[in-house]
């Protein structure tokens, strides 16, 4: 089943070789979805229209297919992001612990709402659910960085760090 | 309170707990050559008679799933290591993977000769991404050292480990849920019957543990079932990763023997409650347990039994401590808001009912609650997912246990802190 | 074989059969949105909830197998299972899931397309509750065009998945999918890939609800107001069943019926839509003379006058066109007056078309080619160079409707003959170049039996009113045979072709019924 749909922007991965490994990894080539759309999105920051066509013909799946699996994951994105996705988490354990009061920071500090980015395109603010690490909430993660046990000022200085 | 001596997380204060050299000179690995020197129906049995339950929330007993794989089919067989972990308050297997790695593996390598798997997975949350480093760099080890691969430590047994990334989506937490989504698709959890034994990851029989389950495999190898069942209770025994967050002052990872006071666990362990507060409410098990007030708390002991006798649950041993000055209408919002941004959407009750309940909610936080909202509360959780006392309704109306997972808690709040719901109504107060 | 019994009635089934397909069989009404047979179950709707004996949660019945347990377990000694759809915790659950559905639904029945034939609307009267008692903001999302055809109300959609499951499996062009999650749930296209197969139309019938709808049909017109008619789809060779909804003189959609032996559930979209090329036609609604290069109107009498003196005086020298555009009957008329030359226009062949489920379009666009061959075997293989070789000086056409220009070669035959006379209900060059036109009837007006590509004879049934002085093509020929082989009515007609012509022996409207019979059956009583 090949896609009849034309790629309008065009999409390359850059490591062929990495896609080949990916590929190989699994019994069934449709189990490398995940991970394609990981490396496409490490590529662009986020994922393009092209990435799923390309990832679709690689897969013989199509494309709609692909746009499923990519609408319903949190960490997939359609659309580009921050440079700095600060991902705050809002669950009990956190919430308990201060995270509203990081969130009130940061609006107050970038003026962006959640699910917004700051104008220079530094800053995503991004509320999450639980990231796992409750035990030192509460916890921020910062593209793929966690960190925990942050008080305003900690989180502030954090953020101030980032070039 | 005695201190017990941790087996899983014996080493974790160690610099280089994570390395082969450190784990084999811990005496790692020696568990895999047992193994592979038994029968894998001996293997299969020894973990069986160990009664070693499932610590990633459903709590089956491991050893029997392993039976279900059929003997007499041609498919390949398949282990996912489940290492998934959303579940709210629980944060145990992000401490395994990231200090006893080779313990986890081990314990995936004697499970997958056990059921005659050549293929296995580690399905790892996406945002766990050192984890994803640590575990990439324990592969490789493996690998090197003869443990992964081709002819395991000299025996004829192969097998090959790939780690899998999730994207964010508690729901593939759920065995099926996550089996759909290492397909390549989304993660919509699968009719069960067929059971993933049976027809699991592309339709061939699959077993899913859970990664403190499969670190507690080399340890029963090596000491036996006997050993593994005097720990604890016997129906459900062995060392167990309690996690303790929320309002307590030393929120962490305590491995204490099954059947441990919750009352010991909060005070003792994780330091009691900051600034002399009150204890006002538990989950004793993962935010898709049921809580316990104060006083249910003080009674309880931490293992399977115990908690469904007390209308709760073990689940994935993840203590929230809620203390009073925590608001139970926020708490159970927080909650709901959480279940409501997970459901995968698939099975009406679930899509449709977890945002009712969080709009009926916040509703009351805001201060405009109705009289009728707590019996629309009850009956709308009633509706989604089951009641605790069997006896009293009725379940299988959402296609997996996600339903019960949001109706269990916000009923409890709901049932048990009736007079805090209420006096949102009457009020009118605007809470912060 | 597995003996169980749902409320209070007793069944042997035969194994793997579901809950919810049995109690379809036998007419239990069991409530569903996701389950439709020619899909894969999907279990997600929650509707089918049932209650079963020794179960402790509540199955849904479209996943429920059904197998033989062993003795010591059977239910009151004699049952495999026992399945209640009707108790009060049945019931209760039905209301609830119910209500869940109708959540965000909007209220919307007074402008909804699906009034009167919606499932949602149906179970809602039986078993749902009388009010909602969500008082919160719903959910609302704009409408959009998925396809060029299908429009979706993002409102009424209760996500059963029908759609999409359909464009995956059925058509294997996978343009719907689900976009998102939980709450937020949607049915959505890729920008570049729109709901345009020729399947597409088959989603608005198979939604439950009037979310996915025909832009076809919006706000046209009311179930209620329309009359029903089962008949056959004319626009290929594979004849699928269709009803044919029609008010007065007007069709206003046509729809699949099920018949596993020719269509299964579904018909394309060139049928479904096609019905619209017999609308704003140039119509002959009377017999015509032409003279002096103009036609008009005579009446029946003087026509067929004409024309049985023409054919008296030419009869060796008059050849005759059959037409796999016209029924078996027609034909079998055709071939039985016109002992002489008889043959057919070049036929194109469109590109045949096969989906992953089976469901074919033909490449052969007319509805009746086997039938034609079979009751008119006379046919011969290269009729213009057996008129120019027989010398032939009239001919008499059974126009294929189709208007389009003729081709040279034709043009050039038809210019030199005497006489030619064209039995035609649509003025099409052909009709143009008649010296006598005799006015037969539309395809939705006629009736007959036509037999598909794979030998399945099936009743084509009228549902529109003749148009004018239009007479049916068969009774057209009959006037002109003023010999006592007349035929009283199409029955009779029907009972000699079966005497004539064996393999079709024995058919009858009466016994083609709905679903049609195949000649391989008829040859094997």
């Amino acid at each position: 089943m090949n896609s009849k749909s034309i790629a309008k922007e065009k999409f390359v991965f850059k490591d062929m070789v990495k896609v080949e490994n990916i590929l190989s990894n699994y019994p069934d080539k449709k189990s490398a979805t995940l991970p394609l759309l990981h490396l496409a999105q490490s590529q662009d920051g986020y994922i393009t229209t092209g990435a799923i066509n390309t990832i679709a013909d690689l897969l013989d799946y199509h494309p709609a297919i692909v746009m499923d699996c990519v609408s319903f994951y949190t960490m997939l994105y359609t659309k580009a992001q921050g440079k700095y996705k600060v991902q705050i988490c809002q669950t009990l354990s956190c919430s308990l612990n201060g995270a509203d009061a990081l969130v009130d920071h940061m609006q107050n500090k970038c003026g962006i709402k959640a699910g917004e980015t700051t104008p220079d395109e530094k800053y995503t603010l991004m509320k999450v659910e639980c990231l796992g690490s409750c035990g030192t909430a509460p916890v921020v993660q910062i593209n793929n960085d966690y960190h925990e046990g942050l008080s305003i000022e900690k989180f502030d200085a954090l953020l101030e760090n980032l070039e | 309170m005695s201190e017990f001596k941790p087996i899983l997380t014996e080493h974790i204060k160690d610099d280089d707990c994570h390395s082969l050299s450190f784990y084999k000179k811990a005496g790692g690995y020696t568990a895999l050559k047992l193994a592979l020197k038994m029968k894998p129906e001996d293997v299969i049995e020894e973990v069986k008679s160990s009664n070693l339950r499932g610590r990633g929330g459903a709590g089956f007993s491991a050893g029997l799933k392993w039976t279900f794989i059929p003997k007499d089919t041609a498919k390949p067989k398949y282990l996912i290591n489940n290492a998934d972990e959303s579940e709210p308050g629980t944060f145990k297997d992000r401490l395994l993977i990231n200090k006893a790695p080779h313990q986890m593996l081990e314990g995936m390598i004697i499970a997958s000769y056990a059921i005659n798997c050549n293929t296995a997975f580690i399905y790892i949350r996406g945002e766990f991404y050192k984890e994803y480093q640590q575990l990439k760099k324990t592969i490789t080890e493996a690998y090197e050292a003869n443990l992964l691969g081709k002819g395991i430590l000299g025996s004829d047994y192969n097998l090959d480990v790939v780690i899998h990334r999730g994207a964010g989506a508690y729901i593939c937490g759920e065995e099926t849920g996550l089996i759909e989504s290492l397909e390549g698709k989304r993660g919509w959890p699968r009719l069960k019957p067929p059971f993933p034994a049976i027809e699991g990851y592309l339709r061939c029989p699959t077993i899913v543990n859970n990664v403190e389950t499969l670190s507690c495999v080399p340890h029963i190898i090596n000491r036996g079932a006997e050993w593994f069942k005097s720990i604890g209770p016997e129906k459900g025994p062995g060392p167990r990763l309690f996690c303790v967050s929320g309002r307590v002052n030393n929120p962490g990872v305590f491995e204490e023997e099954m059947g441990i006071s919750l009352e010991d666990l909060i005070f003792k362990r994780a330091g009691g409650i900051p600034d002399g507060k009150k204890l006002k409410a538990v989950f004793p098990g993962g935010s898709s347990s049921a809580i316990l007030t104060a006083d249910e708390a003080m009674d309880v002991k931490m293992d399977f039994d115990d908690l469904v006798a007390k209308k709760s649950m073990l689940g994935s041993a993840g203590v929230i401590v809620m203390d009073e000055t925590v608001n139970m209408v926020q708490a159970c919002l927080n909650i709901a808001r959480f279940y409501a941004h997970e459901s995968c959407g698939q099975c009406t009750p679930c899509r449709e009912g977890t945002m009712w309940l969080v709009k009926i909610l916040q509703r009351l936080v805001a201060g405009e609650g109705k009289d009728t909202d707590i019996d629309m509360l009850l009956e709308i959780t009633d509706n989604i997912g089951g009641l605790i006392d069997f006896s009293k309704g009725s379940f299988g109306k959402t296609i997996c246990p996600f339903g019960e997972a949001v109706a269990w808690p916000v009923r409890s709040f709901v049932e048990k802190f009736e007079t805090e719901f209420r006096s949102c109504i009457h009020e009118k107060l605007v809470l912060a | 074989m597995p003996f169980i019994k749902i409320d209070n009635t007793e069944f042997e089934v035969s194994k793997d059969k579901t809950v919810l397909e049995v109690a379809l069989e036998n007419n239990i009404e069991i409530p569903h949105y996701c389950y439709h047979p020619a899909l894969e179950i999907a279990g997600s709707c929650r509707m089918c909830l049932v209650e079963i004996e020794g179960m402790p949660k509540l199955q849904v019945s479209c996943n429920t197998f059904i197998g033989e347990v062993h003795p010591d377990r059977k239910i009151d000694g004699k049952y495999d299972m026992v399945v209640h759809t009707q108790n009060e915790l049945v019931t209760k659950e039905r209301k609830n899931i119910l209500e869940f559905l109708l959540l965000n639904h909007p209220l919307d029945c007074p402008v909804c397309d699906q009034a009167g034939e919606c499932d949602l609307q149906d179970y809602s009267f039986k078993f749902g509750n009388a009010h909602s008692r969500f008082d919160e903001d719903k959910r609302v999302r704009p409408n959009e065009y998925l396809g060029s055809q299908i429009a979706i109300n993002h409102n009424r959609c209760i996500l059963c998945s029908r759609c999409t499951r359909f464009t995956r499996e059925v058509s294997g062009t996978s343009e719907l999918f689900v976009e998102q999650r939980g709450y937020n749930s949607k049915i959505a296209i890729m920008e570049d890939n729109p709901l345009d197969n020729l399947l597409a139309g088959n989603v608005t019938d198979i939604c439950p609800v009037g979310a996915l709808l025909s832009t076809d049909y919006i706000h046209k017109n009311r179930i209620w107001n329309l009359k029903r008619q089962p008949s056959v789809c004319q626009d290929c060779s594979v004849g699928c069943n269709i009803d044919v909804f029609s008010q007065k003189d007007k069709i206003i959609r046509l729809t699949p019926r099920e018949n596993h032996k020719v269509n299964g559930y579904f018909m394309c979209d060139i049928g479904r839509y096609g019905f619209h090329k017999y609308e704003n036609i140039e119509r002959i609604t009377s017999p015509l003379h032409k003279t002096n290069g103009a036609f008009s109107k005579i009446n029946w009498d003087r026509a067929i006058n004409k024309i049985v003196d023409k054919l008296k005086t030419n009869v060796s020298k008059t050849a005759a066109i059959a037409s796999s555009f016209h029924t078996n009957e027609t034909n079998y008329m055709l071939g039985r007056f016109f002992q002489g030359l008889i043959g057919t226009f070049p036929s194109t062949q469109d590109k045949e078309i096969t989906y992953p489920s089976g469901f074919r379009i033909s490449g052969d666009r007319s509805p009746n080619k086997r039938g034609m061959n079979d009751l008119c075997p006379q046919i011969v293989k290269d009729l213009p160079s057996e008129i120019k070789k027989q010398k032939i000086r009239g001919i008499y056409i059974l126009d294929n409707g189709i208007d389009t220009e003729l081709d040279d070669t034709w043009k050039k035959i038809l210019d030199k003959m005497d006489f030619v006379i064209v039995q035609s209900y649509i003025m099409t060059p052909l009709a143009k170049s008649a010296d006598i036109i005799l006015p037969g009837l539309a395809p939705f007006e006629s009736e007959g039996t036509i037999t598909n590509d794979r030998g399945h004879v099936q009743w084509l049934r009228p549902s529109l009113p003749v148009e004018g002085e239009g007479r049916p093509d068969w009774e057209i020929l009959n006037l002109i045979d003023k010999t006592e082989n007349r035929y009283i009515d199409i029955n009779d007609l029907m009972k000699d072709m079966g005497k004539q012509f064996p393999s079709y022996s024995d058919i009858s409207l009466f016994k083609l019924g709905d679903r049609g019979i195949s000649l391989s059956e008829i040859a094997k009583s």
